[in-house]
Parts: structure tokens; sequence; C-alpha cells
């Protein structure tokens, strides 16, 4: 299943608040998008409807608040959007547990920014050299790049479409 | 198809291998059966969202998401059927070396107190806590065997006021980073005596494996370098060397099978042809005799193996007369610290657990045992992000990420694993409901912890703050522990050893109470499992157990 392009804009918009940029690549632009869409394919799936559900009702929440499709919201708008959906406060009928969504929102964002790059996101390990875990270009003792490419178990499904 | 052998061992993880490795050297044609396969290096892999450490959607290293389900209680009585990597499972990998093939290597010994709890403390309502059948002295000589055999790296004299020992370790410890100048700094200030942490680590080459190479990934991963001493690298390859042992892999033990008169006489397996990636219903039957069966499994798959090997001779299962198989199931709560430092704390250079305090393990006011305290494994971003943020961050938005940008460096942690005092009601049973892909009725996993521990576990948390106040933190966070079922990776006590038939299962060598020949050698025989991490002690018991089993049952035969 894919994402509506309604359902893509919107999650483009909402995972550059869960994680915006500032001196640093927000998420979208460190690739979690890509991250996400390989993880709708594979281990999402079970929570995609959920997923896609409370993108359409983020959409009709920011309608509802604010006239306007939440991509075009200014940041402190779309920030306002979320912090009320976190709350529980939902001016419209959800399909799925706001709170629910969220959390999957927050914590899917996460995953793609600060994982491994071998999953899509963290591009460049940009989040790595962030947070000083590894400094880019000079992998540390022992680091995939200085081994053989791992593969097979414990790895997710590829073949997911990017989004765009 | 039917082999015969001297002994059939279940399980390949510390014990296991080990026991394999002193019957084969002995002579010995062991069968060694383990339900996983040999991983490599890359099939473990570095995937920071399904390792053994942090299993959001899978794990590393086994057993494999599906096809391997057991059943948990909750508090509250409700059951639900959950999956190898989800945490209620209290999952330790399957694969050849289990635990050991992704641990952490802490290699601490037992102190002389914890061999006897119920002694030094009596035994609160409600608990079984007791004393060990055996003494430190008892396994003194095994904990010095492991620490040479497989090679642990640590500083003896700085630990002489923890244990008793005759010999040093053959490595030297793991070297300071920015973090134990600061912790040690701290301790010295609240005049706590500390220590490096003692690793199965090669610091130095040492078994003609080579040393570590310092990454960042040593728990819940494999090592680039084999510098990480586990069953697989050390104990099994000797094994197969002697030409004596016979390593089955995809082997899932079904049940230990008896003879008319109830004596064990084999074990029936399952073999998956063309390993575990098969569909269901490949499998291949089969059976083996042998004079001696030892189970190794880990506590829980141990017990489970036990009780589903019911017979007209053992209607509640192989050593169960008593309903004690099973019960006691003790890991550890595990208290955390966090804390905030104004200059870098994280230099990159792993393992990253290099100091720890043995202060508080006996001899704390209205608290039975205690804990070790250490500082901490390098944690990936994304499981610092799951774990080790303050509560009152913003889980997202700019100050989230502001956070992890500036203070993932700077932030300090201590962790510990806290005695269990263990509970009866704590255990594993069977679900006749619930089947594995080979048939096979699974664990169920009910009850908790007494809440001893958590006051035991409450009293390290506040210690685990005192620690970081004084080594320079301006702020530190934790949360208080609950009262929840302790198993994990540090699974102990199942099938607790005794004098008495009816309130253990073994005696003190591992051997099942009225069988000649039937023996549980794991962390299944720990009648309570230490403030630290036990793996040591399951290698000096198998070590201990493994030398009996040759004197008393090969030895006088072959002369």
């Amino acid at each position: 299943m894919r994402l509506t392009r309604q359902q893509q804009q919107t999650l483009r918009a909402a995972v550059d608040r869960i994680i915006p940029p500032d001196n640093y690549p927000g998420a979208w632009q460190s690739g979690v998008g890509d991250y996400l869409a390989r993880q709708f394919e594979s281990d999402l799936r079970p929570v995609l409807d959920d997923y896609c559900a409370g993108l359409t009702a983020l959409e009709a929440e920011s309608v509802a608040r604010f006239q306007q499709s939440f991509n075009l919201l200014s940041d402190e708008e779309q920030d306002t959007v979320l912090r009320h959906i976190e709350a529980g406060e939902v001016l419209t009928a959800w399909d799925v547990a706001p709170c629910i969504f969220f959390n999957l929102l927050v914590n899917t964002t996460a995953e793609g920014f600060y994982t491994d790059p071998e999953q899509g996101g963290n591009r460049n390990g940009v989040s790595w050299a962030m947070t000083g875990f590894e400094e880019p270009g000079s992998p540390s003792p022992g680091s995939p790049a200085r081994q053989p490419r791992w593969g097979g178990s414990g790895q997710p499904a590829w073949g997911g479409g990017h989004l765009q | 198809m039917m082999t015969s052998h001297d002994a059939i061992i279940i399980g390949t993880g510390a014990a296991g291998g080990i026991v394999a490795c002193v019957l084969a050297e002995a002579g010995k044609d062991v069968l060694l059966l383990e339900r996983g396969p040999a991983l490599s290096f890359s099939q473990v892999g570095r995937d920071h969202l399904r390792n053994q450490r942090l299993s959001i959607y899978g794990h590393n290293a086994g057993p494999e998401l599906e096809g391997n389900p057991r059943v948990f209680v909750d508090p509250a009585g409700n059951a639900r059927t959950v999956r190898p990597h989800e945490p209620d499972y209290h999952n330790n990998a399957a694969c050849v070396g289990g635990g050991t093939r992704v641990y952490g290597a802490q290699a601490w010994r037992f102190m002389p107190a914890d061999f006897r709890m119920a002694s030094t403390y009596g035994v609160p309502e409600g608990s079984s806590l007791a004393d060990w059948p055996l003494t430190y002295d008892d396994v003194e000589p095994f904990y010095e065997r492991a620490e040479w055999e497989l090679g642990v790296a640590g500083d003896g004299p700085a630990l002489r006021d923890y244990v008793p020992r005759r010999r040093d370790y053959p490595l030297p410890p793991v070297p300071p980073s920015p973090q134990t100048v600061a912790l040690k700094r701290g301790a010295q200030q609240l005049g706590w005596i500390t220590s490096p942490v003692p690793l199965l680590i090669n610091t130095l080459p040492y078994g003609r494996r080579d040393s570590c190479i310092a990454c960042k990934y040593c728990v819940g991963f494999a090592c680039p370098t084999d510098a990480k001493n586990g069953s697989h690298n050390t104990m099994i390859p000797r094994a197969l060397a002697t030409g004596h042992c016979k390593l089955v892999t995809a082997a899932m033990a079904d049940r230990i099978e008896t003879d008319e008169e109830g004596k064990v006489n084999g074990v029936s397996y399952f073999v998956q042809e063309g390993g575990l990636a098969q569909e269901r219903g490949k499998a291949e039957a089969h059976t083996a005799r042998a004079k001696i069966v030892i189970v190794s499994a880990g506590a829980i798959e141990s017990a489970r193996l036990l009780l589903n090997s019911y017979s007209t001779h053992h209607p509640n299962g192989l050593g169960n007369e008593y309903d004690q198989v099973g019960r006691n199931l003790q890991g550890h709560l595990y208290p955390r610290a966090y804390g905030l430092m104004r200059e870098k704390v994280f230099n990159g250079i792993g393992p990253g657990v290099t100091l720890a305090t043995t202060q508080f393990n006996h001899g704390n006011l209205g608290v039975i045992g205690g804990g070790m305290l250490a500082d901490d494994f390098i944690k990936p971003p994304i499981d610092f992000w799951y774990d080790s943020l303050p509560p009152d961050l913003p889980r997202w938005g700019l100050a989230n990420k502001r956070f992890m940008r500036d203070n993932y460096t700077r932030v300090l942690h201590v962790r510990g694993p806290v005695q269990d005092v263990p509970s009866p009601e704590g255990r594993v049973t069977i679900d006749r409901a619930v089947r594995d892909r080979w048939g096979i009725p699974v664990a169920r996993l009910s009850g908790s912890t007494h809440p001893a521990t958590v006051v035991a576990a409450e009293f390290m948390r506040s210690r685990g703050e005192e620690w970081l106040r004084a080594s320079g933190c301006e702020r530190v966070w934790s949360w208080r522990p609950g009262l929840v079922l302790s198993g994990g990776q540090h699974q102990a006590g199942t099938c607790r050893m005794g004098h008495d038939p009816k309130t253990s299962v073994t005696d003190k060598w591992g051997r099942v109470h009225n069988h000649d020949n039937f023996f549980v050698v794991d962390g299944s025989l720990h009648v309570t499992n230490g403030g630290f991490n036990p793996v040591l002690t399951i290698m000096a018991l198998a070590f201990r157990s493994a030398a009996h089993i040759v004197r008393a049952y090969f030895q006088c035969a072959t002369g």
C-alpha cells in the first residue's frame, strides 16, 4: 500500500517538526522518508492503516484549526496542531487514537534519523556527526565501512518505494 | 535414525560449551545440540534497531521471530502470546554460543555472602531466598579456571576487597576513558572504592585470537576481531578439535527420553532440513541415546524441556515430583541513573564500561543484598534516544534535537544488576494450548520477583544518583523501579540446586534428584543470582559439574 499524495505531503511536513532543520538537516532531508518507505513495506505494515489514518486526521485537524493544509502552515501553527494531538485535544473524528498515532510518528521519525544509515535514513551519518557518536568520513575501528557488508538475518525487507 | 553417545548436551551457551569441551577433552563421545545456527560476524550485523540490546523490530542472534512464541501472564492475570523480540518474552540469544555470542561479557564472581543469602539476611515472607548447597570456596578454583581458559581482562589487586582470589586475571583491564576519570573522582569524594570492570575481552591477543580494537559495538553485537570471549570461539572450537564432539545446529530438543523404568536414556530432537529459514513441516525427527544427558538450554528453556518430558514414571515432568521445576525464575532489576556533565565524557572508545563499585552489594541498612554499580557500554544514538533522555525533556521538536546534539557526549550513566530476592511465584510453566514451529508446547511466564528486590533496586538507584552528583553532574535523572518479573538475559533459578528434593531440583553438582545420569548445568541452578552479571558463575559451575561428571562417571569405568 502506498500513501496518498496528501498523506505524503502531511508526513513530510510533520516529520520536519518532530526533528526540525537547524544547523543540521531536519528529518526529511536526512532521509527519514526513505527509512519510512522501507518500513511501511515491512515492520510497519501491521500499523500502516493506523499511520495513514493518523496522517489524514492530522490534515483534517489542521483544516479545522487553521483552515489550511498542514504542509502550508507556519512552523508555529504546525507545532500548535501537533501539541494538541499529543495532548489528545482533537477537533475532528479520528479513526485511530491520537496518542497512538502521535507516538508512532515521533518514534519512527527518531528511528529514521538516529539509526544506522543502512536503513535509509540518517543520510551520510548526519545524526551521528551531530551527536558526536561518530565523526563523518572517519569510521571508527570495526565500523561497517571497514567490514564486509552484512545481509540476510536482521535486515528489513528492501523494496519499499521511495517517498518523494 | 538412532545414534549412541557417552553424553548428550542440549545447548551451546555459557555452560553447554564448557561441559562439551571438558567431556570431549576427556575422550568422551559427545553429541552437542543447538537449536539455532552458527552466526558469522556479518550475519549478526550492526542493525541499530534489531539487536539483542535494542530489539524494536527484531534481533540479531535468534530465535527467529516467527514460530517461537511464549505466553506471558501480566500481574492482573491476563495471558498473551509474545514474540521473541518483545520485552516480556525474556529472551536470550539462540545460536551457537547462546548469549555469549552477543553479550557485554562482564566477568564478575559472586561474593561469598551471595552463596549464603538466607543465613545472612533471613527469609522474608513470601520469598524463596535460600543458601546454596556450596560455598564461595567450593567455586573459587573454577572461577579461576573460567577466567584463564576463556580469558578475562581485569585488575585482581584492585578487587581484593570484593572477593578473595588466588590468582590475578590473565589480561590487563580496559583503559580508562573521560567518564572513568569523572566517576573515579566522584567515588573518591564519597569515600567509595572503585575498580576496573572485569571483562571476557582480549585486551591483548589471547587464546590465539586478536585483541579488542575498541569499537562501539560490544553488548548486543558480535566482535569484529573475535576478541570477545564466548563459548562459540573458545570452548566449542576446542571441543570440536578433539574429534570426539559432534555439534548439530538447527536441532531443537523435543523431550528427554526415559526407559520403561523411568531412567533417562536419551533425547529426541528435530532437525530442520536446510536450516531454520525453511518453512515448517520439513523437520526430521531424531532420537539419540546416551549414558548421560545434560540440559544447558538457559533457565526458561531448560525448565520447559524438563516439564515437557513427562511420562508414566514422571507425570509432572522430569525432576518435578515436588513442583519445583520452573519456580524461582530470577534475573535482575537494573536501576540506572543519568547525569549531565559540563564537559564531554564520551570519547567513542569502546566497550565503554570501565569502572565499578561493589561497595553496596551487601551491608546496606534495611536492604536485602544490593548490587554492583558501573558505567555503561556505549549506546548507539537511537538506543540513547529511547533509553536515556531526561523525563522532562520534550520528546520532539528543536529542544529534543538540541539535547541530542549538545549532550549525547556529556551524559554520564551508571547502572547495575540488583540481587534478586526470588519468589516461588515468579515461574515458568507450560502452555499446552500454544505450540512452537516444531509443535512443542511453549513456556508460560508468570508472577514477579519479591517486593524486597524493589526496595534494593530503589536503594541502588539512589546510590547511582549520589555517585553522579559527586562526579560533577549538574542535573541527574532516573526512574523508580517497579515490581515485575525479572529474567531476561540474566535468567536463572528455575532448577535450583539444594540438599532437599522437596525444595530444590538438583544436587550441588547439577544432578537432578532421584536420577543417576541426568543433569541440568546452566543458570537454572542458581539458588540466588548475585548482584552481578551471572555469566562467570554459570561458567564456573559448568567447569565444576563437568569435572565431577568425568570423575564420577567415566574415570572409574575406564581406569
